[in-house]
């Protein structure tokens, strides 16, 4: 039987892949893999904190349920965007990687 | 009027713009900034009429809304600051047509004016939200929007740059926000601000870890809304790369929703003393830090977006040290006032930017050289607003630090009020720059033809210049539309 425990665990294993992607990875695409993940390690905790945290009728808190609709939504929003923006950067320089957005220093 | 309608009438102005933008013909996209701007105004006004007893208090949406007179004075602010932008967008027009793939004129104009109506209406959510979910939604829909905007000017290689590494800053600091909430909800079982103030209190001290976690993870994304030290980085790149019509309504209206969530939210935690006696000191030591790097990076930069960029993050660091001090009498004005102040003194210096940027071809503290010569009165105005940033006595700059500071003595925060004071005279010397620039050094062509000036963009620098010396000698209206 999964306790609550196991979710929470894997979930942070997938927020702590996700952050480790953003702050290790150079390619922009890969980044932006790794912020995915952070929201979907969300997603599953947030599952997982609903069905255990279940009402007095035995029913799933569904107030979690429709908060993981509208990250789901607006992850989608946010990869359509990013996406958007790191083509016209590729177009523009023909590069995908962090170190070459060396125009604004300090 | 039900305040809910504010948002709605935002949203519909917005799609409105659109499907008038999709029928305009070539070269007449930029006309639909008028139809955008009167609308806000009217809008604006409308708020003055808005009677939050007509909300009906046990129907669903009332979980998710609030309209108290917090969120009432933010749709101001974000009205305003909206109305201000678009009527630089207006002057910064020529910028945006030369940096677009288009070969048409005046194609893809259009969208610079739409979207800062979304942007507006996802701020107005944020200032009514007191759930999570809510939170969440509105911030997002303000994010994203802005992510379109900053990176707008797409053959402008700062421009791009720019949005990229808003985008990813930008994405984490959702990341942590979500994953926040999860531990918050997860712990309480409510996404609801007063739901979960009501439960603390009842909960189990080994649940408390998991609840700072949460709330912590929470901070964190709010730190880089506001700019505070050290979730800071992105904002010189950001703010020198965006078009400046965007860099000023991020420094103002993004900074002001992420102050007014950070209160809601903060007001939710602070009932628990021993929640209290962690967060405090926590804003105290952010405050004190974001007051000291903001003031010590700005001052050997040259460029005045990068310039007025750590400025900003020093005004969040005064800020914050009106969050610290929660639990005075009367520092949720304080920090609303100086909220206010801080948006007039700011849309100001960045209007006169876009127009002397554009007529010079830079915004370098150089290219403002001997702009007195060339046009007076515009260094004025230049002149006024770096004295309102800087806390010059007589100016709304000044009266906003004076409540801060007023109200973190009373709560005891004599070490930080120090630090406050030390910063804001360092301030002065790199504010101070720029009006020397203007007044005492000579312009590179000394012949230089006057700048000319938009009529809708004078009468804003006038207001504006009127509402900084006028609110700083009787700041009593700007009290009321507080309380």
């Amino acid at each position: 039987m999964l306790t609550l425990g196991n979710y929470l665990i894997v979930s942070g294993l997938l927020f702590a892949i996700g952050l480790g992607g953003v702050l290790l990875r150079r390619n922009i695409l890969v980044i932006f893999m790794g912020l995915e993940l952070m929201l979907n390690a969300a997603n599953l905790s947030l599952v997982a904190f609903a069905r255990h945290g279940a009402t007095a009728v035995g029913l799933p808190d569904y107030n979690a349920q429709v908060l993981v609709f509208f990250i789901i939504t607006v992850a989608a929003a946010e990869v359509a965007v990013g996406l958007a923006i790191i083509v016209a950067l590729y177009r523009q320089r023909q590069t995908a990687h962090v170190e070459d957005l060396n125009q604004l220093k300090f | 009027m039900n305040p809910l309608y504010l948002e709605v009438a935002v949203v519909i102005l917005g799609l409105l713009l659109l499907v008038a933008e999709s029928f305009a013909g070539p070269g007449r996209k930029s006309g639909i900034a008028h139809p955008a701007i009167t609308g806000l105004i009217l809008i604006f006004i409308a708020t003055f009429w808005v009677n939050p007893a007509a909300l009906d208090a046990s129907a669903p949406y009332a979980r998710f809304y609030s309209t108290d007179s917090l969120a009432i004075f933010f749709k101001q602010i974000a009205l305003l600051t909206t109305i201000v932008v678009l009527i630089m967008a207006q002057e910064f027009a020529p910028v945006v047509e030369a940096n677009l793939p288009s070969s048409r004129r005046g194609a893809g104009l259009g969208e610079f004016y739409a979207l800062p109506v979304f942007t507006c209406a996802g701020l107005m959510w944020m200032a009514s939200a007191v759930d999570f979910v809510l939170i969440f939604v509105s911030l997002e829909l303000v994010t994203i929007s802005f992510y379109i905007l900053v990176s707008y000017l797409r053959h402008d290689r700062l421009s791009v740059e720019a949005g990229v590494k808003f985008l990813v800053l930008g994405a984490l600091s959702t990341g942590f926000l979500v994953y926040g909430i999860t531990w918050i909800y997860g712990v309480t079982g409510q996404t609801n601000l007063n739901a979960i103030a009501a439960v603390i209190p009842a909960l189990k001290v080994a649940a408390a870890p998991a609840l700072l976690f949460g709330l912590g993870l929470v901070l964190v994304s709010l730190g880089f809304k506001v700019a505070a030290v050290p979730f800071q980085f992105w904002i010189p790149d950001v703010y020198q790369g965006a078009p400046t019509p965007i860099t000023a309504f991020l420094s103002v209206a993004s900074k002001a929703a992420g102050f007014v969530v950070l209160l809601r939210v903060l007001q939710t935690f602070v009932v628990v003393p021993y929640l209290q006696e962690k967060i405090l000191p926590l804003m105290a030591l952010l405050a004190g830090v974001t007051m000291v790097f903001g003031n010590l990076a700005a001052i050997p930069q040259s460029n005045l977006k990068r310039l007025l960029a750590y400025s900003s993050v020093a005004h969040a660091g005064y800020l914050l040290l009106g969050v610290a001090s929660l639990g005075a009498p009367f520092v949720g004005s304080a920090i609303l006032f100086y909220l206010g102040a801080y948006l007039l003194m700011t849309l100001l210096a960045f209007l006169v930017m876009t127009i002397v940027a554009k007529a010079v071809g830079g915004d370098d503290i150089a290219d403002f050289n001997g702009l007195n010569q060339r046009a007076p009165q515009l260094a004025f105005a230049m002149l006024l607003a770096m004295a309102s940033l800087a806390g010059v006595p007589l100016t709304v700059g000044f009266l906003g630090k004076l409540f801060i500071f007023e109200a973190a003595y009373q709560q005891g925060h004599f070490v930080l009020i120090t630090i406050g004071i030390v910063t804001v005279a360092a301030g002065f010397y790199y504010y101070l720059k720029i009006v020397r620039a203007m007044y005492w050094q000579q312009a590179a062509d000394p012949d230089a033809p006057g700048i000319p000036v938009g009529i809708a963009a004078r009468i804003t620098i006038a207001i504006l210049c009127a509402l900084i010396i006028w609110l700083g000698i009787y700041p009593a209206p700007l009290l009321s539309l507080i309380h």
